[in-house]
């Protein structure tokens, strides 16, 4: 199987790119960083990824992601992950930031996902998973920006999905509860809520094999944001969360 | 695989204050800073009072692995349970092994760790072709084998720089399984009997007894094994089942539950005894990786493990002498292990290794007594030339430690001077 992995350098990412790797996939990765991509592309292919592809630009332009698509030559599936957590306080006093995140987030990630929806629509299927996140299924006081990124990309992709159902192409929605940075996974969980970047990873694979269309990693953050959204907005607006 | 807190050492005990740091790719600490892998060692070779504990363990990305001579080249902060894992399909395993596989690539050569392969095959930095270490004050090394740094580095206690990145030899096996043969000995009070086993058991690639320090006959279980083909099932290690939920209260870990415990042991052994069997490696290897968090058995107060090396010739008297002084003193100890090292000369200036017969015993929480007891032990270590070994270490003398290593002054003058930790300042302390 051939993967197209979009920020390739996230953590999710990398937990992702090292089990497909060991399953014998061949791997084509973009992201930013050309030197931490290649030292990510070195571990696939000794952990036994059958081809490793590394391209280093900047996946956030659209210009690169339309020559960068038209260039694949086969996918059968796909992960966009790349992201950035916007601080809600800068997004306050600088639009330009406020702009660029959103740009991130949202714009960059739907026009890849629409993108390799097309190609993999075009020849015979696919499966692609967008990372999204449990932020976007509520606005909250604490990531207002974050969330509106999210939120967008999660309406995006449910929409995507019904647009490619009948071309064969599968839209998987990942939406991720908080993750344990590894210092913190390593000594003991932070929460009980978190969940770790390889666990995020084993369900996101779970979730593209599967054909899932939303998967909550930690599969409990369903039932959480089940009742976050439940909420009456009078008292949600009240919670500084 | 975690431990409890970062700042404790796996055998507990003790707490210190830390500012944690994760290790980047290019820059250090401008304070002082510890290496740290992920904290297996017992003692305070893996804490820092006072200091930054510099995290490497997510650096553990694989370089580059050359199929035809079994040479990996990997970030340090790779653990040999994924290393392993990954190479064992393809036919490889690590040539050294400890008793836990949550040991990264970078502790095992500051350790200079040893297996139960050690009498054939040395120790891990044995292995070890190259590293890369970085430092404070000379940047970055690449230490082949000709360089000064080399000697230095394997078993310097993560003292001589940040080891970035190693090139190492892996052993070429058969499959995921060992073929174990079990046998009983003792129960003369005396390892005429493991040294007899041991000696004909020569060229078994992996030797190692069990021994019940607190029964008076010194009886034991002697395992034996081989590498062999097995289920592809055992591939991949059985995720652990167990995890242990809560410390060990204190009435469980006196000398009677240890002297029940070892009972049950050893009863359970003499049934498999003469048998031929074949188990997953992991199994053979990391019997205590199967329950998470296992130090919580021995209680919030921790343990120390005492594991000291006699020469060959001083063995077959001075074993016996000090377990007799040490259950006569009413230390309690669980079943202990006992392994003859061969002769391959350790690589390590500060190496723990030397031919001769190394026994490694647990303590719970050890009182003053049983402190005094320790200490007369490491005497009679000293007094034949043998040596306690620092990676397990959090108790012996300063006046002990200069005496079983008395070359420590020169892994001093290699030693980074931003790096330091909670055991090298007491051990080299004056006096």
């Amino acid at each position: 199987m051939h993967i197209v992995i979009i920020g390739a350098t996230s953590g999710i990412a990398q937990a992702a790119v090292r089990q497909w790797a060991s399953e014998g996939n061949s791997l084509t990765l973009f992201g930013r960083n050309a030197s931490e991509l290649e030292r990510i592309a070195a571990d696939a292919r000794v952990r036994g990824a059958s081809g490793v592809y590394v391209h280093a630009g900047d996946i956030t332009s659209i210009s690169y992601i339309e020559i960068a698509v038209a260039q694949l030559e086969k996918i059968d599936q796909a992960l966009v992950a790349h992201g950035s957590l916007t601080k809600s306080q800068r997004v306050e006093t600088d639009a330009r930031y406020f702009a660029d995140e959103i740009n991130i987030n949202l714009v960059s990630a739907a026009v890849w996902t629409q993108l390799i929806a097309n190609a993999m629509a075009k020849r015979g299927g696919g499966s692609v998973a967008v990372i999204s996140s449990v932020a976007g299924d509520r606005g909250r006081y604490a990531n207002h920006a974050y969330g509106a990124a999210k939120a967008g990309l999660t309406a995006f992709c449910d929409g995507l999905r019904a647009q490619m159902l009948d071309r064969k192409v599968h839209v998987v929605t990942v939406k991720p509860g908080p993750i344990d940075t590894p210092m913190t996974a390593h000594v003991a969980k932070k929460g009980a809520l978190s969940g770790t970047s390889e666990q995020c990873a084993r369900d996101i694979i779970k979730g593209l094999d599967k054909r899932r269309d939303v998967v909550y990693s930690p599969w409990f953050w369903w039932g959480i944001m089940r009742i976050v959204r439940a909420i009456p907005e009078r008292i949600a607006k009240r919670l500084k969360w | 695989m975690t431990p409890l807190s970062l700042d404790q050492p796996w055998g507990r005990g003790f707490t210190v204050e830390h500012t944690h740091e994760f290790a980047s790719d290019d820059t250090l600490p401008e304070q002082s800073f510890l290496p740290r892998g992920l904290g297996r060692s017992y003692g305070d070779v893996c804490v820092n009072d006072g200091g930054v504990l510099l995290h490497n363990f997510r650096r553990d990305r694989l370089i580059s692995f050359d199929e035809v001579n079994g040479v990996l080249r990997c970030e340090a902060g790779a653990s040999l349970a994924d290393i392993a894992q990954v190479m064992l399909p393809r036919g490889w395993f690590p040539s050294v092994v400890p008793g836990t596989r949550y040991v990264t690539v970078g502790g095992a050569i500051a350790n200079d760790i040893h297996g139960k392969n050690h009498h054939l095959a040395g120790t891990f930095g044995k292995s070890v072709l190259s590293m890369k270490v970085r430092r404070s004050d000379l940047g970055v090394q690449e230490v082949d084998e000709n360089h000064v740094l080399r000697s230095a580095t394997i078993a310097g206690l993560g003292l001589t720089g940040l080891i970035d990145e190693a090139t190492f030899l892996l052993n070429r096996v058969p499959g995921p399984g060992i073929g174990q043969e079990t046998k009983l000995f003792g129960g003369a009070g005396d390892i005429d009997d493991y040294l007899a086993l041991d000696t004909a058991s020569a060229s078994w690639t992996y030797t190692v007894g069990w021994i019940d320090t607190l029964d008076r006959g010194l009886r034991g279980v002697f395992f034996r094994g081989e590498h062999c083909e097995g289920s592809d099932e055992w591939l991949t290690p059985q995720p652990a089942k167990f995890a242990m939920p809560i410390d060990a209260p204190r009435w469980a870990l006196g000398r009677w539950s240890a002297k029940a415990f070892n009972e049950l042991y050893f009863r359970a052994q003499s049934m498999n005894t003469a048998k031929r069997e074949t188990i997953p490696l992991w199994q053979f290897f990391f019997p205590l990786d199967a329950v998470t968090a296992w130090n919580r058995a021995y209680g919030k107060r921790g343990f120390v493990q005492y594991q000291f090396v006699v020469p060959r010739e001083a063995s077959r008297e001075t074993v016996p002498k000090i377990l007799s002084h040490l259950r006569e003193s009413n230390v309690a100890s669980y079943l202990a292990v006992i392994k003859s090292f061969g002769d391959v000369a350790s690589p390590g200036l500060m190496s723990f290794p030397m031919p001769g017969v190394t026994v490694a015993l647990d303590v719970p929480a050890p009182n003053d007594r049983d402190r005094r007891a320790l200490d007369r032990a490491d005497a009679m270590v000293a007094d034949v030339g043998g040596r306690v070994y620092p990676a397990k270490d959090a108790r012996m003398s300063n006046v002990m430690f200069k005496r079983f290593f008395p070359q420590w002054e020169q892994l001093e003058a290699a030693r980074d001077p931003l790096i330091s930790s909670s055991f090298w300042r007491r051990v080299t302390a004056a006096g």
